[in-house]
């Protein structure tokens, strides 16, 4: 393979393998601006994508797909806030139940179809969905050498990921609704004495947060084809998003940059041997780095970030929600 | 009229195990009701879960065997953090520390277990899992107590760490890597079986019940003491209750705070060296999610030492048990499981919300009626 | 009726559990009127109000706005009849402007986030006679700017009828007269006002008309010029205000604890106490006044232990206590209680019982490695017995009881500790009258023994009553040391402000200073001689 291919393709890698993050991230940081911490990523991207995958198959449409993956997320969404915006319930356990209770449903649907008669549906048998999820470039970027049918040459989900984030990362900073939404994450209590409905705000974001999330599932699933076994096909960027939520200090601009952060080295795991195969001297020590290394990355960075980002703890830089995993009572005296 | 949800100051014990168990049985029932759909009896599949399938068994006392297995981890992590969430130290670094835990323990009885004692080897693989799992999570502690930064994200991150650290081994063939068998081509871990193992206790003629079973028991009283009567459980309880009032009383926060963390990781580490002691072999998939789900038996059982070890009996015959009767019944997948565990969960989480709360009726311009 | 009433409340009950915080209250502001609503703390004024606020909903009663019966069910509700309450604890997210605070809750403001609004809103405070920066993030903003803020916001969102919930606790009297200054301009503009406070003076000065409330029963609303300030505290506290607390006379001894050059920063950083001498001797309260906030729990808390000092000495019985742990003090004989304004942060576990609470500071004395809970549950009767804390049993967690007995319990164990020093923070904050007064008794007592007391106190009237001599701080200042019954409340009130300096009123003998101080060389000499001597 000629060298200059060898980087183009890496940076194809990076983005195809990664947009899932991405997705997982901004909804994950719509759901957390409403003040409310939601472990249940994992599960929820799991639902979303069993059920976008076979419902996209059945009606042979990538945008059925879409749209079921997008409602059977904001489906658990609104499960998670009944139960802790209404009935009060602890976040944490919520979450954590959430993803038990998503993973065992993905794996419940999905050896039930398998071992039904017609079998799990593989995706190439339909060609709406093969073709809708193959790669569109764009005119003009995607001829730029190099890094033009690398970064400028892909699918519609991965358009559509970024467009959703940049959307995002306007709706927060550059609307009313959005100065409403921080608000309630900021002090429900104040924003409650304004006027502004906290429930319907954190019923709408948790919702629309968590079915966001359930298209960067479906999108986990179209980029293994569908194939179904024993390993689930999210396979733990449910947990790599809630850290992404933290390194791109919840804003969804960032999380793009995140994303290519962490999807550099989640790419470098799979591809870090054909680079250096390609460029032996500069770096031929990447093929000696051991994988798990790059895996675990994502959650050493993110830690390290943390921990940074609280020893310096000035005032109005960061973007942690000051209410984030605290329930709202009116009430409360 | 309207509704309004109003607080209400506790409510009697056996009131509040009403309500718990009418969530369970309706969690069963829309079990139920999935199964039939199914085109499996729901009792008949319920009564394989909930007894195991040891009912005219010949070989349920190795079922029982097992049981004990995968409840003595659960059980011991539960305890554990129960420590640390006492504090409102929010460690949701269970699988983390159970797995450095793991680790050490393991290699204690690799790399020694060959040239000392089996009890020596025993006490060292214990105490040297305490030691380092303790560490892993006063790592996070220390930086909690001198930074402020949020310990419930950096243990979640850390969970993860530990976990590629246990995939590096169980994955990297390599002359210094003695966790994986020499002679397999492909990299398996290597059992320890035959060098060092917890003694088991024969009772009857068949059955024999690991020591670790006593152990845990010995522990969980103490725990229970410790809370309870001890100087080290009443500092925990107040500073749990008012950090400001702590200090105020002269307590050193930040030490206790450390202690109670690394004591409460220590004692995930020590059920980690149970495991793999038992066991006889580490594995990616040691902890058995114990670390998840030891958050919610302790929350479940609302940090009470005793009701700990009752949650999580149950929780493990719904494990268990429902692997057992999945072997039994094909139609139904084994992840039917965690599926109604997740639905038990939910309806446990909105019965709670009765147990704070309870909904007035409020008539226009009338008295508030219940 | 002839008159117009732009709110009307009518038989309004409101309990909490079994707390009946409003029983069968009537209440009416006219208007383009200031109405007072005057109550003791605890008397339900703020839960009153909190239900035209939409916080609460009544549990009976009628509201009626403009004449006509409506329903709040939420702050929305309230905001739309054109009601706005300014509330004590100001509701305002901190990482915002000033400009956002108030965006966040405007109706129509569009889709987009417009660099306009800065302006507008700017415009807007300017119209209503009020200059701020609107880009200014709450987080920096002085609390008579954020009060400012919370005005203006009510202002916007067309409030007609203003609740201010005791706006003039946190503000200097030139605040308060700025206060005072808008509050009748807008009462001109047609605006009702609703002012809640419990300071009589400010009542006479403002208020066209005053409603009184007393645990939770509305008593009566009367036209302020025609009742007098005596009259109105009759009607507050249900009989006449005695203020002859005594002040038995006592013979001092040497300075029990010395504070020199003292200067210690707050949270933020900033100067809290300012270069502070005092001393306290045995057997004399010293009352420490000034507005809230001036540094009086840094102080506090430096006595204590709990916050390190800048500079400066602190000297107890002639040993420095600079840099002992919190430990260390108590075992010298140091007790502080501070009530803070939730009543229960600092100083108990209100989740434990009283008899856990009673072992806070002595758990260690016990042998071994368990807690003694028969010495606490003996302390607790002892301390339920002897100060009257009515309580179901010892074994009742502390956050069940009421105000008063969660005070009790807290000084009844300060002083079975039998301390030399008591420094005490607003211990009668929230207590009804009989309450107050058993503490003052058991203060009194401890200063018979012997005891030197510190009193961080806010009412005046107390303070000049109770203590043998008041230091006055002002922005972290002493502004002298004065003697109670040689000075005015008038003297007080000018040196709180800073517009009076006594600290240099004798110039042989600067304030705050002891003649026979143990920190002066010969004398520190003398007592270092007896004690190796003993």
């Amino acid at each position: 393979m000629n060298k200059m291919d060898v980087i183009t393709s890496f940076l194809h890698a990076i983005v195809v393998y990664n947009i899932p993050l991405l997705y997982g991230t901004v909804g994950e940081i719509t759901v957390e601006k409403s003040g409310s911490l939601n472990l249940g990523v994992e599960g929820i991207m799991a639902v979303g994508a069993i059920f976008g995958y076979l419902c996209g198959c059945y009606a042979n449409s990538l945008g059925v797909g879409i749209l079921v993956a997008f409602l059977t997320g904001a489906l658990c969404g609104l499960l998670f806030a009944v139960l802790t915006v209404s009935l009060q319930a602890n976040q944490n356990i919520t979450g954590l139940t959430l993803t038990t209770f998503g993973l065992g449903l993905y794996f419940f649907v999905g050896n039930g179809v398998k071992a039904s008669p017609k079998g799990f549906p593989t995706m190439s048998n339909f060609e709406n969905i093969q073709s809708g999820f193959s790669d569109r470039p764009i005119p003009l970027l995607s001829k730029i050498p190099v890094i033009g049918e690398g970064l400028f040459s892909h699918n519609l989900l991965v358009y559509l990921g970024i467009a959703i984030a940049i959307l995002m990362w306007w709706y927060l900073r550059h609307t009313s609704v959005g100065l409403r939404l921080r608000a309630v994450g900021e002090n429900p209590a104040a924003a409650d004495s304004v006027g502004i409905n906290v429930k319907l705000m954190k019923y709408l974001h948790i919702c629309a947060g968590c079915g966001i999330m359930g298209i960067g599932g479906y999108y986990m699933a179209l980029n293994m084809s569908g194939s179904f076994n024993s390993s689930c096909w999210i396979n733990g960027y449910g947990w790599i998003a809630v850290a992404l939520v933290i390194f791109a200090n919840w804003s969804p601009a960032l999380a793009i940059l995140g994303t290519f952060v962490f999807g550099f080295f989640n790419t470098l795991r799979v591809s870090g041997g054909s680079l250096a195969l390609a460029f032996p001297n500069v770096l031929g020590w990447l093929a000696k780095i051991p994988t798990q290394m790059y895996q675990a990355l994502p959650f050493i960075i993110t830690a390290i970030v943390l921990v940074v980002t609280s020893i310096r703890n000035k005032r109005g830089s960061s973007g942690l929600p000051a209410a984030l995993g605290l329930n709202y009572y009116r009430e409360d005296r | 009229m309207g509704l309004r949800v109003v607080k209400r100051d506790g409510l009697p014990l056996w009131k509040r195990a009403i309500l718990y168990l009418s969530a369970v049985v309706l969690a069963l029932l829309i079990g139920a009701a999935i199964l039939l759909f199914l085109g499996v009896n729901p009792l008949d599949y319920y009564y394989q879960m909930f007894t195991m399938g040891t009912v005219n068994n010949p070989i349920a006392y190795k079922t029982f065997m097992n049981y004990i297995k995968e409840l003595l981890p659960l059980a011991l992590t539960s305890v554990a953090l129960s420590l640390a969430f006492k504090m409102r130290f929010w460690n949701i670094g269970g699988e983390g520390q159970f797995i450095v835990g793991a680790i050490t323990a393991t290699y204690v009885a690799l790399a020694w277990g060959p040239k000392l004692p089996t009890a020596v080897t025993l006490i060292l693989m214990c105490v040297l899992a305490m030691v380092t799992a303790g560490l892993y999570g006063l790592l996070a502690g220390f930086l909690k107590v001198r930074f402020g930064t949020n310990e419930t994200l950096l243990t979640l991150m850390l969970n993860y760490v530990a976990l590629y650290a246990l995939y590096f081994v169980g994955e990297t063939k390599a002359d210094w890597n003695l966790f994986l068998q020499e002679q397999s081509a492909r990299p398996v871990f290597k059992s320890f079986k035959d060098i060092v193992a917890f003694p088991m206790i024969p009772i009857g003629d068949k059955f024999k019940l690991t020591s670790c079973v006593i152990f845990t028991l010995i522990i969980g009283v103490a725990i229970y003491i410790y809370l309870k009567y001890t100087k080290h459980g009443y500092e925990i309880s107040v500073i749990g209750d008012s950090a400001g009032s702590a200090r105020y009383a002269g307590m050193k926060v930040n030490r206790i705070v450390l202690r109670t963390v690394f004591l409460s990781a220590a004692l995930i580490g020590l059920a980690a060296a149970f495991k793999v002691g038992s066991a006889g072999v580490l594995s990616t998939a040691i902890t058995d999610d114990v670390g998840w789900t030891g958050i919610i038996v302790a929350w479940l059982a609302q940090l009470s030492t005793g009701m700990i070890f009752l949650v999580s009996a149950l929780i493990t015959v719904l494990q268990f048990g429902s692997t057992v009767a999945a072997a039994t019944f094909r139609q139904v997948d084994s992840s039917f499981a965690n599926m109604l565990q997740g639905i038990i969960l939910f309806l446990v989480l909105a019965a709670d919300f009765y147990t704070r709360f309870r909904i007035v009726r409020v008539k226009k311009g009338g008295k508030a009626h219940e | 009726m002839a008159e117009n009433y732009a709110i009307e409340l009518q038989g309004i009950t409101k309990s909490f559990g079994k707390t009946v915080a409003n029983n069968n209250v009537n209440l009416a502001v006219r208007e383009g009127e200031i109405l007072a609503l005057l109550g003791e703390n605890g008397s339900g004024k703020t839960t009153l109000m909190n239900m035209l606020a939409g916080i609460y909903k009544p549990d009976s009663g009628r509201i009626l706005v403009g004449g006509k019966e409506v329903q709040i069910h939420s702050p929305e509700d309230s905001k739309r009849l054109g009601i706005g309450m300014v509330h004590q604890h100001f509701k305002l997210v901190d990482v915002f402007s000033a400009a956002d605070n108030i965006w966040m809750g405007k109706d129509k403001a569009g889709l987009p986030l417009r660099r306009r609004r800065y302006d507008e809103i700017e415009e807007i405070a300017a119209r209503f006679g009020f200059s701020i920066d609107p880009r200014k993030r709450v987080y920096n903003m002085s609390v008579s700017e954020k009060q400012t803020l919370e005005i203006i916001k009510v202002l916007y969102y067309g409030a007609k009828t203003i609740i201010l919930d005791e706006p003039t606790a946190v503000l200097t009297v030139q605040e308060i007269e700025k206060l005072f200054d808008v509050l009748r301009r807008m009462k001109a503009e047609g605006h009702s006002i609703i002012i809640i406070t419990h300071k009589l003076n400010e009542v006479m000065d403002i208020s066209d008309r005053v409603a009184i409330l007393r645990k939770g029963e509305y008593i009566t609303t009367v036209n302020t010029p025609e009742t007098t300030e005596q009259a109105l505290t009759e009607w507050m506290v249900g009989r006449k205000v005695d203020l002859n607390i005594d002040r038995p006379h006592m013979e001092t001894t040497r300075p029990l604890l010395e504070v020199r050059d003292l200067t210690i920063r707050n949270d933020e950083g900033a100067v809290a106490i300012d270069k502070v001498n005092f001393y306290i001797r045995g057997g004399e309260i010293l009352g420490v006044a000034g507005i809230a906030g001036c540094g009086q729990k840094e102080l506090c808390e430096a006595i204590a232990g709990l916050r390190p000092i800048e500079s400066g000495q602190m000297v107890h019985k002639g040993d420095n206590i600079v840099g002992l742990s919190p430990k260390a003090i108590l075992a010298k004989g140091i007790s502080m209680s501070f009530i803070p304004e939730d009543r229960l942060g600092m100083g108990l576990a209100p989740s434990l019982s009283i008899t856990d609470n009673m072992l806070l500071k002595k758990y260690r004395e016990a042998k071994g490695p368990f807690v003694d809970r028969r010495a606490g549950r003996a302390d607790a009767e002892e301390v339920i017995e002897s100060l009257g804390v009515v309580t179901p049993s010892t074994e009742t967690p502390v956050r069940r009881l009421s105000g008063g007995n969660v005070q009790k319990v807290l000084l009844g164990r300060e002083i079975k500790a039998g301390p030399n020093v008591i420094v005490t923070a607003y211990p009668v904050r929230g207590l009804d009258i009989h309450s107050s007064y058993a503490i003052y008794d058991i203060l009194n007592k401890q200063k018979l023994d012997g005891v030197g007391i510190l009193f961080v106190g806010e009412d005046l009237d107390v303070m000049l009553a109770l203590c043998d001599k008041i230091m006055v701080l002002c922005h972290g200042k002493v502004m002298g040391v004065v003697h109670a019954h040689k000075t005015s409340k008038e003297e007080l009130g000018l040196m709180m402000t800073g517009a009076l300096d006594l600290s240099e009123k004798y110039a042989d003998k600067p304030a705050g200073i002891a003649k026979d101080s143990l920190l002066e060389p010969e004398s520190a000499e003398e007592v270092r001689r007896e004690s190796s001597t003993n």
